[in-house]
């Protein structure tokens, strides 16, 4: 079967190049046997050294800038040139997915030095790639939930998310029982003692569909889905059009309207670049199964923190896998079906 | 002229044809449960849960098809064996002196009701140290679950599968799960009401 | 190097042209000016602050923005629908009419691409989407589409005047050969952009008050109605502050053309009122907040009524051929059906779209001070581009600005 299985036509260009076995295509990513290729490098095979060259030549003129402001201000010193120069060549990486190993590791390189310029401490961020024969997926007990949104806490918390908009990507809608799944009547900013009687408790976040429609949109391919199933942001390469946020059914996805702000002390510092490190203004993000945990073998910081284990959370490939056992055992739905958007977030009841 | 544009959508349609044509892997699956079906295969990978349960001392629950581990209990109980107290009669323990060490004193069995279940449900008069079950043969403390599963039948089921009960440390296997007593106090099984632990004031002025 | 040498000298002659007029003219000029600079002003604020500095939130995300560059796209696609007519048709009259359509068309066309950058959360990483340097996500992306549509359309609208001028300016003939295959393309490339701009939404499986078949026939439909009524009042200006002579027998074709779009528009408006309203499904709630509010939630009532009353009344006045061949209520009613459309493809299509939330959740749109002062700015700016060219473009068809050999 090929692509006309999809539930809207698509032309493929830009997949076109891939080889088969390499089962890579312009939506997922982490695959660096080939020379990577930009988008139009793809179709019209120019070679990535344009952009090397434009970045080289731009970094000269920085560099005569920079040397020029630093003689002015009489607190220029070698940090801030360094500072400068590592911006500079951070403005102009490229797209994560495309870049090999070498470039994400200068890169992150670069990350953690101006991190620890910027606030005197040492960040760990990893640039782990997905694992063989694992697709992660998710399932969610409407039974069992309690309403008491310790996972949204503990996603906060993890995620580094902004704390002064109160940016969440877990939302828990508080249902009343015989009304069916009315999202309408729902209230997800409840504050009263939980469980409610006569309601029950659902959670939302980004369901990681297996044919995204904000992966398709996405003018840059900032966004793609991982080999393991994460659809994820490059935050260094969105241009914040907010396409994917109109496009996702799912209210998936948030942007950072302004400069994100988590205190120093509650910095996590174990972090993943296409993760939880700190995002900046303009930007999308939104839940990434806790890319940063699950790639290392832990569950979402979500999974952990619920204190009643309606959220599972596992490797969909593998028959022994729990999550699996309920996809074969369990009556599971997922929301909005009908699009064709395939989430892999499943619900069940008892 | 009508010729000419015929020609040219012609070519523009197969164009479009040739380049749609291309197969990916990405699209073979026309639903992920075919996808998931297709690619099933038993992990093996390099990435283990072990490390994240190293402190967790375990036992493994085997049953049926299923095999895998929950936290170990007894060596969790302040003062197992049970026995070391318990070495008198019941009544005799129950005149309680000052000065004597007192326990279980706060519990209050709230589980079923009292013409479903007491104390001798599942605690043995004659052997504290064992659990046991309604047909008077002993459970072992760190199998409780075997106790729990002759009511809790479909629970049972659940949580065997993993729909149930919650897994620790991580996806990747080994699979370690809560056992029934590290969630649900046997006494007072169900979960308290309590607030939820955040609000949001900007969603809520947002929607004035 | 004899045409550089010639278009050089056209830019210096138009550059006097344009530097040179009435006070009325300086007056126009400075105020649009002012607003301009007050417009960058605020956007500079909105670059310092990001996107919280306007009225978006992350239940509405597109606002006054994107629905001003819809709306324009619509009006660049329209102006140039008028040079079918006029070039392949023959029809004398019209081609005074084009010169001004392409005009307008490049403007609007800066304004659409001035609206995006606004909206954009990282303008200085937009050369993410250049071709080489970027990644692009074509074909798949309808906005990756519809930057492609925008400026080659743009190219196109640039390179056929200026090659229509260069020539007049030297006072040659235009050679019909190499500028009627650009016009062609050019009338059909002004459908793709707005069938594209209407894909970009109507693509979406997630908004349903979108995902519709008839948002792109829509599209084209108001466009028509909007684009030429726009024409129609800018050159009733013309007419009044130039020598430049429009006949009325031009106002009055043009002002067919616009009847006949907004009787169409009006027939889908009415069939898309009957499919959310006569079998109202779930998906229908986005109309039911649009048209008569959701929970108390009433934001977009009085503009929608205004626009469909200025619409069905600008229409049915228009159906009447007495009252269209009155020139003094023809602009009246073709500037009541601009608000009109303006209203209906901007706030009445792009904010119901967000209401409610896939969720079902409301928190309505208003913009903010900082997004209607860039608004502001980015129109005055293409009023701005639009008086320039258009007074340069009079100028030659004129014989005003000659090339002088030296």
């Amino acid at each position: 079967m090929s692509e006309t299985n999809k539930k809207w036509y698509s032309l493929n260009l830009n997949r076109s190049k891939k080889s088969e076995s390499c089962g890579c295509g312009s939506n997922s990513g982490g695959c660096n046997s080939d020379k990577p290729k930009d988008g139009f490098d793809q179709i019209m095979d120019i070679s990535m050294s344009r952009r090397t060259a434009f970045t080289k030549i731009t970094a000269g003129l920085l560099i005569g800038a920079g040397a020029v402001s630093s003689s002015c201000s009489i607190i220029g010193s070698d940090e801030s040139k360094e500072k400068s120069a590592m911006e500079w060549e951070e403005y102009f990486k490229g797209n994560y997915k495309l870049m090999t190993d070498e470039e994400k590791d200068k890169s992150i390189n670069r990350l953690v030095r101006s991190y620890e310029l910027n606030h005197g401490k040492k960040i760990n961020i990893s640039s782990k790639n997905a694992e063989e024969n694992v697709l992660f997926g998710y399932a969610f007990n409407i039974s069992k939930c309690q309403g008491y949104m310790d996972c949204v806490n503990a996603c906060v918390e993890e995620n580094n998310q902004d704390r002064t908009s109160e940016m969440q990507y877990i939302r828990i809608h508080e249902m009343k029982d015989g009304k069916g799944f009315n999202f309408e009547e729902a209230d997800d900013n409840y504050y009263h003692e939980v469980p409610a009687d006569g309601h029950f408790y659902m959670g939302t976040q980004c369901f990681h569909c297996d044919n995204p429609p904000c992966v398709e949109v996405c003018p840059v391919q900032a966004t793609w889905k991982e080999k393991d199933g994460i659809v994820v942001i490059d935050y260094d390469w969105c241009i914040g059009c907010r396409y994917c946020m109109a496009a996702c059914p799912y209210d998936g996805r948030r942007f950072n309207w302004k400069t994100p702000e988590v205190p120093e002390e509650e910095v996590n510092k174990n972090q993943h670049y296409l993760g939880n490190r700190l995002r900046k203004k303009g930007v999308m993000e939104k839940c990434t199964f806790c890319i940063q945990r699950s790639r290392e073998g832990k569950n979402p910081a979500c999974v952990e923190a619920c204190p009643t284990g309606s959220r599972t959370f596992g490797n969909l490939l593998d028959p022994n896998s729990t999550i699996r056992w309920i996809l074969d055992n369990k009556k599971v739905f997922r929301l909005k079906e009908d699009l064709g958007t395939e989430p892999k977030f499943w619900y069940y009841m008892d | 002229m009508t010729a000419k544009i015929k020609v040219i959508t012609q070519f523009i349609v197969v164009c479009l044809f040739t380049i749609s044509c291309k197969h990916s892997d990405e699209h073979k699956y026309h639903t992920v449960i075919d996808k998931i079906e297709a690619n099933t295969v038993e992990y093996k990978g390099e990435i283990s849960s072990d490390i994240y349960n190293e402190t967790i001392k375990k036992v493994e629950v085997i049953d049926s098809d299923f095999k895998f581990l929950i936290p170990e209990r007894k060596s969790q109980i302040v003062s197992y064996k049970c026995s070391e107290c318990h070495s008198q009669p019941l009544e005799k323990l129950k005149e309680h002196k000052v000065g004597e060490k007192a326990a279980h004193w706060n519990i209050k069995l709230n589980h079923a009701g009292p013409e479903t279940m007491n104390c001798t449900t599942c605690h043995n008069k004659n052997d504290f140290d064992h659990l046991q079950s309604l047909t008077n043969s002993s459970i072992d403390f760190n199998f409780s679950y075997k106790l729990c599963s002759q009511c809790h039948q479909k629970e049972f089921k659940d949580w065997k599968g993993g729909a149930h009960g919650k897994q620790l440390g991580g996806w990747a296997p080994p699979r370690l799960s809560n056992t029934c007593v590290n969630c649900h106090n046997p006494h007072n099984p169900k979960f308290e009401k309590r607030w939820p632990v955040r609000f949001n004031t900007t969603v809520e002025k947002e929607r004035e | 190097m004899k045409t550089l040498k010639v278009f050089g000298s056209l830019i210096k002659d138009a550059f006097l042209e344009v530097t040179h007029g009435s006070r009325a003219y300086h007056i126009w000029m400075g105020v649009l000016t002012l607003i301009m600079l007050f417009g960058m002003y605020n956007y500079s604020i909105q670059l310092e602050q990001g996107l919280s500095a306007t009225g978006m939130t992350d239940r509405v995300s597109w606002g006054l923005y994107i629905s001003n560059f819809t709306f324009l796209v619509g009006v660049a696609a329209a102006a140039v629908m008028l040079v079918l007519p006029a070039y392949v048709l023959k029809n004398i009259d019209f081609k005074q009419a084009v010169l001004i359509g392409e005009g307008l068309a490049v403007s609007a066309l800066l304004m659409c691409l001035a609206f995006v950058v606004a909206d954009m959360g990282g303008p200085a990483r937009l050369w993410h989407m250049i071709p080489g340097i970027g990644v692009f996500n074509f074909p798949n992306s309808m906005l990756a589409w519809d930057v492609i549509v925008l400026n080659g359309y743009l190219f196109i609208n640039i390179t056929i005047p200026l090659y229509i001028l260069i020539m007049r300016y030297q006072g040659k003939t235009p050679n019909p050969k190499i500028y009627i295959p650009g016009v062609f393309l050019s009338v059909f490339w002004a459908v793709a952009i707005h069938m594209v701009t209407a894909f970009l939404y109507q693509g979406l499986q997630a908004r349903p008050f979108w995902n519709n078949a008839l948002l792109g026939p829509r599209f084209l439909a108001s466009a028509f109605a909007a684009g030429p009524a726009l024409i129609i009042i800018v050159l009733a200006i013309i007419r009044k502050f130039t020598a430049f002579k429009i006949a009325d027998e031009t106002i009055k074709k043009i002002s067919m053309i616009v009847t006949v779009a907004a009787q169409i528009n009006l027939i889908m408006l009415i069939s898309e009122l009957f499919k959310e309203f006569y079998a109202p499904t779930h998906h229908s709630i986005s109309a039911v907040y649009l048209f008569f509010g959701l929970e108390g939630k009433t934001a977009l009532l009085p503009w929608i009524w205004t626009s469909i009353s200025l619409n069905v009344m600008a229409t049915i006045a228009l159906t009447f051929h007495k009252i269209r061949n009155n020139l003094n209520i023809l602009y009246v009613l073709c500037g009541m059906l601009f608000i009109a459309i303006w209203i209906e493809k901007g706030f009445g299509l792009i904010v119901p779209g967000f209401i409610p939330g896939p969720w079902g959740k409301i928190s309505e749109y208003t913009p903010s001070f900082v997004e209607i002062s860039v608004t502001l700015g980015i129109w005055a700016m293409g009023a701005f581009i639009f008086t320039i060219l258009a007074k340069t473009g009079i100028a030659v068809e004129m014989g005003q600005l000659v090339y002088k050999k030296k």
